[in-house]
C-alpha cells in the first residue's frame, strides 16, 4: 500500500548537513499496524512525515497505492494528504476556539463541505470514541485523553487509507494511554492501516510489526504474532 | 515462597481437591507460572505438615477416596500476614542474559549486539502475545477473574518494557565503548 524506496532526507542546519534519513526502504501493507521506534533524533518523525506527505524526500521514492508522493507539486501533495492520510500528534493540535464536533469536522470544512452535512458523521465518530456526551465541549474543557480521542475522530473523518500517529500518548498517563491504544487496536482490527511513532514498547505490542531506526537508517524489522483473536 | 501462599490464597476462597486446585492456580497465575501435579501435591504435603492446610476424605465409587483440602486457622493468619507485608527482594532480573554479558568477547561487540537484538525481538513478541490476550479479555469483562488476570499481564508488560529499555541502553553503551564495528 505504501512503498518507500531508498528514501533519504537531508536538512541544512546552518552550514552543516544533517542526514535525518539514509537510504530507507520499506513496504507497508494494507491492514498493518506498524510501530516506528528508535532513539531521539533517529529520524522517526521525519519518516512519518514523508509517509504522510507532510514533507518530501531529498532522494529516493515514495508511493502510496502505486501513486508517487515524490517529485509532485505541493498542491497535489496537499490533496493526497487531506484525502488519504489522517494524523494524530502528541499535543493533539485541536483548535481551542472550536468545539469537539467542530474540530472533528475541520478537515472537511476546509474542503468547503457544509458543516450540517458533516456533523452527523462527526457525532457518530465521537460516539465511537466514547465521547457522545462531550461533542459541544471545547478543548480546554476536556482531559488529555479526551482531547486525543477527539483528535483520532478528526483524523478519521476523511476515511483515510492510513492513520499516522506521532507519539500519540507522549503526554498521557499509563491508564489513559492504554485506552487510546485499545481504540487504535480496535480500528486496526476493522482494517485500518496504522503507522505509529512511539518510545513505548507496551504501545508497540498492540501492533503487528515494529521497525527500529538508528541514525536515520532502518536497523531492525520485527514482525509480531497475529492480531487479537 | 509464593507458591505456598498462592495455594493458601486459593484455598482461602474455597475447599478444593488437588485437581481443582491446579486448575484454579493455572487460571489465576498460569500465564507466568507453571506447576505440575507433583509440585502441587508436594506443596500440599508440606502445608499439611506445617498445619496450614488439612484435608477430608470423600468416598468415591470404585476409586480411591478423594482428598478435599481446606485452609486452617493458622493458615489464614499466615496468609493475611504475608498479604500485608511488602516484598523486599528485588526480582532476579535478566540473570541468564547477564551471565552472557559477563562472558562476551571484549574485542568484537558484534555477537553480543546481535544477541541483544534477538532478545529484544523475543520480548516484543512476548509482549504482543500478552497484549492480544489482554485485548480479548477486555471483550468479556464479565469473567470473574479478568481484573486480576489483566493486572498480572500488566506487570509482565511493564517488566518486559523495562528489560527492553535496559537492553537498548546496553547496546548503545557497548557500541560507544567498544567502537562501531557493526
Ligand atoms: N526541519 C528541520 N530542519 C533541520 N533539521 C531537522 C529538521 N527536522 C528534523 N531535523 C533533524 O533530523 C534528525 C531527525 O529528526 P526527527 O525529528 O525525525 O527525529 P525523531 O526520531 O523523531 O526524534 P524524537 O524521538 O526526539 O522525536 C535530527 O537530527 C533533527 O535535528
Ligand atoms: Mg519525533
Amino acid at each position: 500500500m505504501i512503498e518507500i524506496r531508498n528514501a533519504g532526507k537531508k536538512y541544512l542546519q546552518g552550514a552543516r548537513e544533517v542526514h535525518a534519513l539514509r537510504n530507507v526502504s520499506l513496504r507497508i501493507k494494507s491492514g498493518e499496524f506498524l510501530s516506528i521506534m528508535g532513539p531521539s533524533g533517529s529520524g522517526k518523525s521525519t519518516l512519518l512525515n514523508l509517509i504522510g506527505g507532510l514533507d518530501q524526500p531529498t532522494s529516493g521514492e515514495i508511493f502510496m497505492d502505486g501513486r508517487p508522493l515524490h517529485g509532485i507539486s505541493d498542491d497535489e501533495l496537499t490533496l493526497i494528504r487531506r484525502r488519504r492520510v489522517g494524523f494524530i500528534f502528541q499535543f493533539f493540535n485541536l483548535l481551542p476556539i472550536l468545539t469537539a464536533v467542530e474540530n472533528v469536522c475541520l478537515p472537511l470544512l476546509l474542503e468547503g463541505i457544509p458543516f450540517t452535512r458533516i456533523k452527523p458523521k462527526a457525532v457518530l465518530l465521537l460516539e465511537q470514541m466514547g465521547l457522545g456526551e462531550r461533542t459541544e465541549h471545547r478543548p480546554e474543557q476536556l482531559s488529555g485523553g479526551e482531547m486525543q480521542r477527539v483528535a483520532i475522530a478528526r483524523a478519521l473523518i476523511t476515511e483515510p487509507a492510513v492513520l499516522l500517529a506521532d507519539e500519540p500518548t507522549g503526554n498521557l498517563d499509563s491508564h489513559t494511554s492504554e485506552e487510546i491504544f485499545l481504540l487504535l487496536s480496535n480500528l486496526n482490527e476493522k482494517g485500518q492501516t496504522i503507522v505509529m511513532v512511539t518510545h513505548d514498547s507496551k504501545a508497540a505490542a498492540y501492533g503487528t510489526r515494529v521497525i527500529t531506526l538508528k541514525d536515520g537508517a532502518l536497523a531492525e524489522d520485527v514482525s509480531l504474532g497475529g492480531a487479537p483473536s | 515462597m509464593s507458591v505456598k501462599f498462592a495455594m493458601l490464597g486459593i484455598l482461602a476462597e474455597k475447599n478444593l481437591h488437588g485437581y481443582e486446585l491446579k486448575s484454579s492456580f493455572d487460571e489465576k497465575v498460569g500465564e507466568f507460572w507453571s506447576l505440575n501435579y507433583g509440585q502441587i501435591y508436594s506443596t500440599l504435603d508440606r502445608l499439611e505438615k506445617e498445619d496450614l492446610v488439612t484435608h477430608d476424605r470423600q468416598a468415591q465409587d470404585r476409586r480411591p477416596d478423594k482428598k478435599i483440602y481446606s485452609i486452617t486457622g493458622k493458615g489464614r493468619t499466615e496468609l493475611e500476614e504475608w498479604l500485608s507485608t511488602p516484598v523486599h527482594k528485588v526480582r532476579a532480573l535478566r540473570d541468564e542474559f547477564f551471565i552472557k554479558l559477563v562472558f562476551m568477547d571484549r574485542k568484537d561487540p558484534g555477537p553480543i549486539l546481535d544477541l541483544i537484538e534477538k532478545q529484544k525481538a523475543h520480548y516484543l513478541k512476548q509482549m504482543n502475545r500478552l497484549t492480544n490476550r489482554k485485548v480479548s479479555l477486555k471483550k468479556r469483562p464479565e469473567h470473574a477473574d479478568s481484573l486480576t488476570a489483566e493486572l498480572l499481564m500488566d506487570a509482565g508488560l511493564f517488566h518486559a518494557e523495562a528489560d527492553i529499555k535496559w537492553l537498548t541502553l546496553c547496546a548503545s553503551k557497548i557500541k560507544a565503548t567498544m567502537g562501531e564495528n557493526t
